[in-house]
């Protein structure tokens, strides 16, 4: 199969990018995405030109590197699957596929389609954390969690943390991801203690890192290679409300150790 | 009460406050609507109503007032989440696909837009008489405001008529997404409900649109007169 492939190109963060158009030759309908894309990596780098960088790591859907928008879907046209479980045999022979990075505001292009996510990581940092006595370790199974409320906090905790809902969302909101998160810890008895903590905290850091507010339109869902339910939108949304009843009437505390500075 | 003014504030909870204030709105267009179907009912009928709401003046400016308030805070807070998504995406895609989301709620700052500005003018029309000033107050043989009479000379301007058709479907536009996304910004989700939660918007849309169409026509068409 042969290809003709719109990049995105830019050299760094504060570089002015364009799409520039390749040939993908040769391309078996066996390959993933990522190796198609490796192949023309190698003819430019033969030609001696600057490689197309793109992030990935795993390469098994399970890291939540690859981040690529294809077509103007994030991780491209097949339902819940990441761009490395993508395959050429999905697309006609021939055809013209745009690829862009992820856009947001939150998400600053490091070099061509490789964006920095880290201001996902400063929203776990924030309240994404379950306190652990030291000492030795305890039982298996010593905590009995019901398995209906154990599968929907695995549910929740299956996010790879990939932010295709950013990516998708046209408001470049992290709410799905935020919503993934707080769900699983609220979920389970381990993370009961931070519980009020955490949904304040990680909303307060998602504002801060510059995202946008959820408007309900579920494009997040649709792209989620792990297909997070957006009920669980409306669970961080009762889980912010019960905060702001329980924080109310509590003392003005102050800062937690945690909390980054501003 | 600083805690729970900040809690307000973040993007979270100045949704809820939308989703309150919004909600608010809708009921009073329901309401709006219902009381004016009365105009299948006759002169009568629909002045009566008219009259007994002018008849309670506190009542009436009440409403009016809190109105006024829900429309601001409702808009306020509309124009700050608004900017805030602009930001969050300054260089857009140059393809872009939707799989999920829908026209109605992608809309929605543009319908609230077109909203806005057909309130204003309804306001200026019918309740304030400034744009058509041809259809000036006049008594019923009953001694009440000819709020029907007024109603009967304005729809039958193709131009109006055109006008109000234009404005109900911003009005279901952003009604369609609206009902159903506050339920989900409250946080109201259940396996058994959530059906009935996604058809509350569509349906509400659907039937302000119908019963207020439906006197427009009415009246264009000659139905009532
Ligand atoms: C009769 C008048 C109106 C009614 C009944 C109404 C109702 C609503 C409701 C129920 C919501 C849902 C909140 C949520 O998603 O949780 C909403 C959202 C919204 N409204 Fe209105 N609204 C009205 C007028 C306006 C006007 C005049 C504007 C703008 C100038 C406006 C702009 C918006 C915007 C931008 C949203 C937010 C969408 C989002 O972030 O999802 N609305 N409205
Ligand atoms: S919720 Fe889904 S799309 Fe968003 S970061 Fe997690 S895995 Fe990726
Ligand atoms: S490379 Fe790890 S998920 Fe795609």
């Amino acid at each position: 199969m042969r290809f003709t492939l719109n990049i995105w190109r830019q050299n760094g963060p504060n570089e002015n990018g364009r799409f520039i158009s390749y040939e993908a030759y040769d391309v078996s309908p066996r390959m993933s995405f990522l190796e198609m894309l490796d192949g023309v990596n190698q003819g430019l780098v033969a030609n001696g030109e600057e490689p197309v960088a793109f992030e990935h790591d795993c390469r098994e859907g399970i890291c939540g590197s690859c981040s690529l928008v294809i077509d103007g879907i994030p991780h491209g046209p097949d339902r819940g699957i990441t761009t490395c479980q993508l395959y050429m045999r999905r697309f006609p022979d021939g055809a013209i596929i745009t690829i862009e990075p992820w856009r947001a505001a939150a998400f600053p292009i490091v070099k061509d389609l490789v964006v920095d996510r880290s201001a996902l990581d400063r929203v776990m940092q924030a309240g994404g954390y379950v306190s652990v006595n030291t000492g030795g370790a305890v039982d298996g199974n010593a905590l009995l969690i019901g398995k209906d409320q154990a599968e929907t906090a695995m549910d929740a905790a299956s996010c790879i943390g990939c932010g295709a809902c950013v990516a998708a969302c046209k408001n470049a909101s992290a709410m799905l991801f935020v919503a993934a998160k707080v769900s699983h810890l609220a979920l389970l008895p381990q993370g009961k203690p931070e519980r009020t903590g955490r949904v304040t905290a990680m909303i307060e850091a998602m504002d801060r890192e510059g995202f946008g507010s959820c408007g309900n339109q579920y494009e997040c869902e649709a792209v989620c290679p792990k297909r997070i339910s957006v009920r669980f939108i409306a669970t961080l949304n009762r889980e912010y409300r019960r905060a702001g009843i329980v924080e109310s009437a509590l003392p003005n505390a102050s800062e937690s150790p945690h909390a980054e500075s501003v | 009460m600083t805690r729970l003014f900040s809690h307000f504030q973040s993007s979270v909870g100045s949704k809820v406050l939308l989703a309150l204030s919004g909600l608010g709105l809708v009921s009073y267009v329901i309401f709006h609507m219902l009381g004016n179907l009365q105009v299948f009912e006759g002169p009568h009928a629909l002045n009566r109503y008219a009259a007994l709401l002018r008849e309670m003046p506190i009542l009436l400016w009440t409403a009016r007032v809190g109105l006024l308030g829900i429309v601001v805070l409702h808009i306020v807070l509309a124009l700050q989440l608004s900017l805030r998504n602009h930001r969050a995406r300054p260089i857009g895609y140059a393809v872009r696909r939707y799989r999920r989301a829908s026209v109605a709620s992608r809309t929605m700052a543009a319908s609230g837009a077109v909203l806005l500005l057909f309130i204003i003018f309804h306001l200026l029309h019918l309740t304030a008489g400034i744009i058509d000033p041809s259809a000036s107050d006049r008594l019923d043989v009953e001694g009440h405001r000819d709020v029907y009479g007024k109603i009967v000379h304005a729809f039958q301007n193709p131009l109006i008529v055109a006008l109000y058709v234009v404005g109900q479907l911003g009005l279901g536009l952003h009604v369609n997404h609206a009902v159903s996304s506050s339920l989900q910004t409250l946080g109201l989700e259940h396996a058994a409900l959530n059906r009935l939660f996604k058809a509350a918007g569509p349906s509400v849309a659907l039937l302000v649109i119908l019963g207020n169409v439906a006197i427009i026509v009415a009246v264009f068409v000659g139905i009532v007169r």
